[in-house]
């Protein structure tokens, strides 16, 4: 898209000569030996505005100054595709939240969730909007990706900008000693690989890394359980040979994908609905604790146990999957 | 450290940049009476009032020689990123390795030797899509081994390490650079940045820690002084996107897809004089790489003048008065829309 393409969609009658107004002197300005960026910054003030704040945005962007923290994590991008899921979570999902008051309004949090949606799981993201739309004390929280991701051109730079990080220990311990909030999925490809007749199931945890990562960094826990993702690209088999040509984890086929290309990639509309169940306080534990593994291993299973049940009670409470 | 008439240093590699620059600074502090300046070639213009032997690090003279000069700090600056103009790539392991492994030869021969500094390089974490986004020292050893330079620093940090376990007497302290950058320096990293249109590779945005080459001096410098020992990250704090690099300095991306990139960055190599981009440079510029300078702040006490964004916005501005070509600026786009009637 060229700058103006945006505003200059929208405006009409006083709105086009002002814009009119200000190409002129844009042209001028860049007559006059200025570099564009530096005319259209100029020429700014004779805009309408709703479309100065616009073309000033623009401008920050292009010349290299807006936020992005150390992490690649790009708070105006994230802005920018930000109504493409708050569609998905209005209208096309119908999201339902409760217990958002259970996620820290500030300072570190472990957000521990059920992972689904086998081609694309989108769980990440509407936990995002959650937290984003419900909470009194909006924050951007980071989530643990799996590393495929990451190796993959577009999606990599994708998902870096709206705050995803290669799932590893030590970069979610580096995230919560900057009391961030940081979202992850113990189950893994596990947990988004299996197949539709599993769903909502929970995998096997790992082996704790997460735990161990709460209790050296004294995060609360705050278990997660998100119904409706398993549904929206139902796993009904597998290709393996695809997925070891291309090292993937897995490749999913679904009732509509590959059968009707690109179209397959459209989610199923099914209904969610996300709790944030009470937060597990690991503040008495040294952080040495980290290393019992016993310990380790009883705080893991008692997360998953919780996910679990409210996994099921969600679904109770959903009713139908789609309706 | 040594009695009476201050330190005694020995550099080597002194006639390249790095080399030179240590060399200035350190003769001209009042704390060392005596540096000496090994090398293949005499530096081109005389980095004050020093000696110089010339020598190669890669034959075992230099354990003869160094002994003589009864140094009591060794400062190896002969780890080359790129290979010299018109050597092959393949020359650069004989020198970083071999090089290095006499030197160690060296000093173990050399019995007035308190301290030795080598400059080596963070490539040894490599370039990873999905790795820590700021490695720790500790990790140097988890990550695969991907390009020559990358087996290269791995080997000789083994050789270092192996040196440093047998002689507890002497301090001995490996620095991790991070890619260098200033508008002064003749790196290839610097050329390709201030190409009027810079190829990118398609689809990936590099997470980059450029540290700001008198930064990367000083770094040098406070390690000589200080007693830290093993492994130390030096790059700037923070981190940012190749992408956002280049908007600072108003400079168009061409994205190439990126199996093609390295065909093509030698191509415009040979045309713009951008020299060798090899393998390291290449994965470097598609997955970035960031390190965890946490060390090098508490223990090594160094604090870099720029951090990794204010380094990049400096080289960006001035390389900005030295375009060649018209200004391919994404907001020329805007120009073009301004232009009534067309």
């Amino acid at each position: 898209m060229t700058p103006e393409e945006g505003p200059r969609a929208r405006v009409s009658g006083d709105d086009s000569e002002a814009l009119a107004r200000f190409l002129r002197e844009v042209r001028s300005g860049v007559e006059a030996g200025a570099d564009p960026v530096t005319a259209a910054g100029n020429a700014v003030s004779s805009l309408p505005a709703v479309i100065r704040d616009a073309v000033e945005a623009i401008i920050r962007r292009l010349r290299g100054e807006y936020s992005e923290d150390e992490w690649g994590f790009d708070e105006d991008f994230a802005e920018a595709v930000f109504p493409l899921f708050r569609f998905l979570y209005d209208i096309w999902w119908r999201v339902d939240v409760s217990g958002v008051k259970n996620v820290p309004a500030h300072g570190r949090g472990l957000l521990v969730a059920n992972h689904a949606g086998s081609l694309f799981p989108f769980d990440a993201s509407m936990m995002t909007m959650a937290v984003m739309r419900e909470h009194p004390l909006p924050r951007w929280p980071r989530f643990m990706v799996l590393d495929w991701a990451f190796v993959l051109p577009f999606l990599s730079a994708f998902m870096r900008r709206v705050g995803g990080v290669p799932a590893s220990p030590h970069n979610a311990t580096s995230l919560l000693e900057r009391d961030e909030l940081v979202m992850v999925f113990p189950e893994g490809v596990k947990g988004t690989g299996k197949p539709f007749s599993e769903r909502y199931r929970l995998q096997r945890f790992g082996r704790g890394g997460f735990v161990e990562v709460a209790l050296r960094t004294r995060s609360p826990i705050v278990p997660v359980a998100v119904v409706g993702s398993e549904e929206i690209y139902p796993k009904v088999a597998d290709a393996p040979s695809v997925a070891r040509a291309i090292g993937a984890p897995f490749v999913p086929i679904t009732p509509t994908f590959p059968l009707l290309g690109p179209l397959g990639l459209v989610p199923l509309p099914s209904k969610w609905r996300i709790e944030f169940c009470e937060p597990i306080d690991l503040s008495e534990h040294p952080p040495e604790a980290a290393d019992d593994r016993g310990l380790v291993f009883d705080i893991s299973e008692q997360v998953r146990e919780t996910i679990q049940a409210k996994v099921y009670e969600n679904l109770v409470a959903r009713g139908g999957a789609f309706l | 450290m040594s009695a009476g008439g201050g330190r005694r240093v020995a550099i080597t590699g002194v006639s390249g940049h790095w080399g030179s620059e240590i060399a200035r600074k350190l003769a001209r502090d009042p704390r060392v009476s005596y540096v000496v300046g090994i090398d293949t070639r005499p530096p081109a213009e005389p980095a004050g009032d020093i000696d110089f032997i010339e020598a190669d690090l890669r034959s075992a003279l230099i354990s003869r020689l160094l002994p003589s000069t009864e140094v009591d700090t060794v400062v190896h600056c002969g780890i080359l990123w790129y290979p010299e103009p018109g050597k092959p790539a393949r020359s650069l392991h004989d020198f970083n390795v071999i090089g290095t492994l006499q030197l160690l030869a060296a000093c173990e021969r050399t019995p007035t030797l308190q301290r030795v500094v080598v400059r080596g390089s963070a490539a040894i974490y490599g370039c990873e899509g999905a790795a820590p986004l700021f490695f720790p020292e500790s990790l140097a050893g988890e990550m695969p081994l991907r390009t020559r330079f990358q087996r290269d620093v791995s080997e000789l940090e083994g050789y270092f390490e192996n040196f440093a376990r047998r002689h507890p007497q002497i301090s001995s302290c490996m620095l991790r650079f991070q890619p260098e950058i200033g508008a002064d320096l003749d790196a290839p990293l610097v050329r390709y940045l201030s190409l009027p249109a810079v190829p990118t590779q398609l689809g990936y945005d590099p997470r980059l820690q450029l540290l700001d080459a008198d930064d990367a001096t000083d770094a040098l410098d406070a390690a000589v002084w200080s007693d830290i020992r093993g492994p130390v990250n030096v790059a700037p704090s923070g981190a940012l996107s190749l992408s956002r690099i280049l908007r600072m300095g108003g400079r168009p991306a061409i994205p190439v897809p990126h199996p093609l990139f390295g065909p093509a960055i030698e191509r415009l190599g040979a045309r713009l004089g951008v020299g060798p981009l090899i393998g390291d440079a290449v994965r470097l510029l598609r997955f970035g790489r960031g390190v965890d300078n946490t060390r090098m702040r508490r223990e090594l006490g160094f604090e870099p003048r720029l951090s990794a964004v204010a380094a990049a916005r400096e080289l960006m501005t001035r390389l900005e008065g030295r375009r060649i070509g018209p200004p391919l600026h994404p907001g020329a786009a805007l120009a073009r829309l301004a232009g009534p009637g067309r």
